[in-house]
């Protein structure tokens, strides 16, 4: 029996169209559009202006708190401005906007294919590259890496589990990578571990993807063969099921704990990282190469076979470039995804550029996505059925309608992951999530003033 | 693509909707319609007909000229009322009898609360249950039509059901009774009682097409065995069994369909299994020691009435608390 997580979850389509199509790599632009805001935290700072010349891979921002993260050049040119530039969402953020000028990379950067297998014995050296080298989550919430590696004193972490579940349909780049990249992804795990003190590390991977499991198992049984600081990798398939791939449901399958109400996965021991986080380390510490590409899938259903991609891009690509690149937004597409279509944003913006956490492109066509009329609730019960967390989505689009913040916060609002199971699943077209997902932010508002 | 959309995640929606679970319902009600058009023949086709009929006629009415809002016809759930309604009389109940039911389950037990959705009672059982009260004398000839197939009931329990025998004239009055007679189509009964493979085919579909989840059936079949089985068990002579329970009385019509109803059941797995054990004990109290031979209506709508309780006791299993 396949483990996966004990409370809720819904089989949303098992499409993953562009799962055979290998990555490539994609062409450097005569322009990029760099974020300062491509993690969670403060936007990092630029430290470059107009008419600087810089080198790909030199810090062009650095970080303004804790919680932030360095930004690097993708490219190598001259400096055009620097200032506001609507994101995808069309919000106003701080771009670095770079003219390309050849392709030449900072110095101590290593471009070689080769793989690095000796893992480098100073802990502190080893958070700092990866620090230095601007590493966050690359699983949608783009946490910086090197703090949820440093976990707080007298807190422990039992086990590292390297998220390659990848459950939103669709998407495919983590599959590609565990296909093509399966040595250093482990390398990356072996290198988390050992900062973590050396506890068991653990890819859990959704059975719908063989042939990545089997390519995992293979590069953690060759690397324990041949190098050291290997043992206690293994590799766990996972039952397919919607949200496996969220942190706290992902701890529950594993190690079957559960992260209390507000709490840290470090709370319970745990540490998840995704699959393409550990290759950012492998990269930033065994190659000394900062954050500056990442994979993402080209894909939908409208698209024909021949126009499902999964790309290597670099941060500050324009979207319309890429989707340019790729042959073309198709004329069915009426809503295009960046991330998955469970949990991703539409993009309302293709002027927008790449950032580091960017994973896909999806075409979903209007019958694909717009939503019926809404009816009233029946009180069927799936949207609590279907609630990976156990709350009770009907009352608590109920009391937000009121509301009624008191009763929303006994009735764990807070909790909510916006993993979307229940709008999915209301056969009453009722748009849940939204409801909550508001008054979810006034309820925790309630919460941080309190205390 | 002139217009991008833009709305928040997520993207993706399930096929099924309102319409399509009751239109399941409908499907799973279809074995038993089958049986009991065969088995009583044209007057159970009035019967099905009038009861259908009106409770779309009455809902489309009242949602269109005393209400003034949406029209719901289209969500088929007046039509499983019509259906559960009509398996809920005898197939000789004169079609005004029908209609007047039609009228408390659709006007009274549905519309008055706010239509589907808001309704405290199952409305095809408070139609059923105004109507016994009403009009005992049609609700309680199990007198058997001409059918299309089976032309005799089993041998001398023509005119009443096993439970109303029982009632009347001691355990002795059912001794000649088959179960395969029960399991198939040959006892006396309303048309819904008739057959119990075709409503656990119901069931069979239903649980298939998740469209119910088994918690409040499994329930009330294992309450109402559990409770017959110990006074069984303790005197045989005065007591009906298991078996003879589940298996007569509208209990596998009331579980699989009655008691599931969305609107009017909890919404937890536990707080179904309570609702579950409650009727159980309710529908057996009433067959051992009540005035009526049986109990399922009266169980359910006095349960329906404590479902707002049971949801607030009973709760999903949160995740870390």
């Amino acid at each position: 029996m396949l483990k996966t997580f004990s409370i809720g979850g819904i089989h949303p389509s098992d499409k993953k169209i562009s799962k055979d199509c290998k990555i490539e790599v994609l062409p450097v632009p005569s322009k990029v559009y760099i974020s300062v805001a491509q993690h969670l935290g403060a936007p990092a700072t630029p430290i470059v202006k107009a008419g600087d010349k810089v080198l790909a891979g030199q810090v062009i921002a650095e970080p303004a708190g804790f919680i932030s993260a360095y930004v690097h050049s993708s490219v190598s040119g001259t400096v055009k401005s620097v200032g506001p530039r609507k994101d995808l969402a069309g919000n106003n953020v701080i771009h670095i906007e770079i003219d390309v000028e050849g392709d030449d990379w900072a110095e101590g950067i290593d471009l070689s294919d080769d793989i690095v297998t000796e893992i480098p014995e100073d802990n502190k050296a080893i958070l700092e590259k990866i620090k230095l080298n601007g590493v966050v989550g690359l699983g949608g919430a783009t946490f910086p890496t090197h703090v949820k590696l440093c976990p707080p004193p007298g807190k422990k972490a039992d086990c590292l589990i390297l998220n390659g579940a990848e459950c939103e349909p669709y998407l495919t780049s983590d599959n590609r990578i565990m296909l093509e990249r399966s040595k250093e992804i482990v390398v990356g795990a072996a290198i988390m571990k050992q900062v973590l003190g050396g506890c068991p590390a653990v890819i859990g991977i959704e059975e719908n993807k063989p042939e990545a499991i089997k390519a995992m198992s293979e590069a953690v049984a060759e690397l324990k063969k041949t190098a050291k600081g290997y043992d206690g990798i293994s590799v766990m398939p996972l039952k397919k099921k919607y949200p496996q791939g969220g942190e706290k449901q992902l701890i529950d399958a594993v190690m079957k704990r559960q992260v209390k109400s507000m709490g840290l996965p470090i709370d319970v021991g745990a540490v998840v990282q995704n699959v393409a986080t550990s290759l950012a380390v492998y990269e930033a510490v065994q190659k000394n190469m900062p954050l500056v590409t990442n994979v993402l899938t080209v894909t939908g259903d409208c698209l024909p076979m021949e126009k499902q991609h999964n790309y290597k891009f670099r941060i500050g690509m324009p979207l319309s470039y890429i989707a340019e690149y790729a042959g073309g937004v198709p004329q069915e597409a009426a809503k295009i995804i960046s991330g998955g279509p469970m949990m991703g944003k539409a993009i309302a913006n293709m002027d927008a550029t790449t950032v580091k956490g960017s994973s896909s492109l999806l075409y979903l066509t209007a019958e694909q996505t717009v939503r019926g009329v809404e009816s009233a609730c029946i009180r069927c019960g799936k949207c609590s059925e279907a609630c990976p967390m156990g709350l009770e989505p009907f009352l608590l689009q109920k009391y937000a309608r009121n509301g009624m913040m008191e009763e929303l916060e006994e009735n764990a609002i807070q909790d909510c992951i916006e993993c979307g199971c229940c709008l999915y699943s209301c056969p009453a077209n009722i748009p849940l999530l939204d409801i909550i997902r508001i008054a979810k932010g006034d309820v925790i508002k309630i919460i941080r003033t309190r205390k | 693509m002139d217009k991008l959309i833009v709305s928040p995640s997520p993207h993706l929606h399930t096929k099924t909707s309102t319409k399509s679970l009751m239109r399941d319902v409908v499907i799973a009600l279809l074995p038993a319609v089958v049986v009991s058009v065969l088995f009583y023949g044209w007057n159970e086709l009035l019967v099905l007909g009038v009861s259908v009929a009106s409770c779309v006629l009455l809902e489309f009415l009242i949602t269109k000229y005393l209400l003034k809002g949406a029209c719901t016809i289209g969500d088929w759930s007046a039509v499983i009322t019509g259906i559960l309604l009509a398996l809920n009389l005898p197939a000789t109940t004169p079609w005004w009898v029908v209609f007047i039911g039609a009228v408390v389950a659709i006007g009274v037990a549905k519309m008055t609360f706010g239509g589907l959705g808001q309704n405290l009672f199952n409305p095809a059982i408070a139609g059923r249950v105004f109507l016994l009260i009403s009009f005992p004398t049609y609700m309680t000839d199990w007198t058997k039509p001409a059918g299309f197939v089976g032309n005799a009931l089993a041998d001398g329990y023509s005119g009443a059901t096993p439970l109303g025998l029982v009632k009347e004239g001691g355990i002795d009055a059912v001794a000649g009774l088959d179960y395969s007679d029960m399991l198939f189509y040959n006892i006396g009964g309303s048309a819904g009682e008739l057959s119990a493979i075709a409503l656990l085919a119901g069931f069979a579909y239903l649980l298939a097409r998740k469209v119910i989840r088994p918690y409040i059936t499994c329930s009330i079949i294992a309450t109402v065995a559990v409770f017959s089985g110990i006074f069984w068990a303790i005197d045989p002579a005065t007591y009906t069994d298991p078996v003879f329970n589940i298996l007569t009385g509208g209990l596998l019509l009331g579980s699989i369909f009655m008691a599931t109803d969305y609107v009017t059941s909890p919404m937890s797995n536990w707080g179904g299994v309570v609702y579950g054990i409650g009727i159980g004990v309710i529908t057996m109290l009433i067959r051992y020691f009540g005035a009526y031979p049986e109990g399922v209506s009266f169980a359910i709508l006095i349960m329906n009435s404590v479902v707002p309780l049971i949801n607030k006791v009973f709760h999903a299993k949160k995740y870390g608390r």
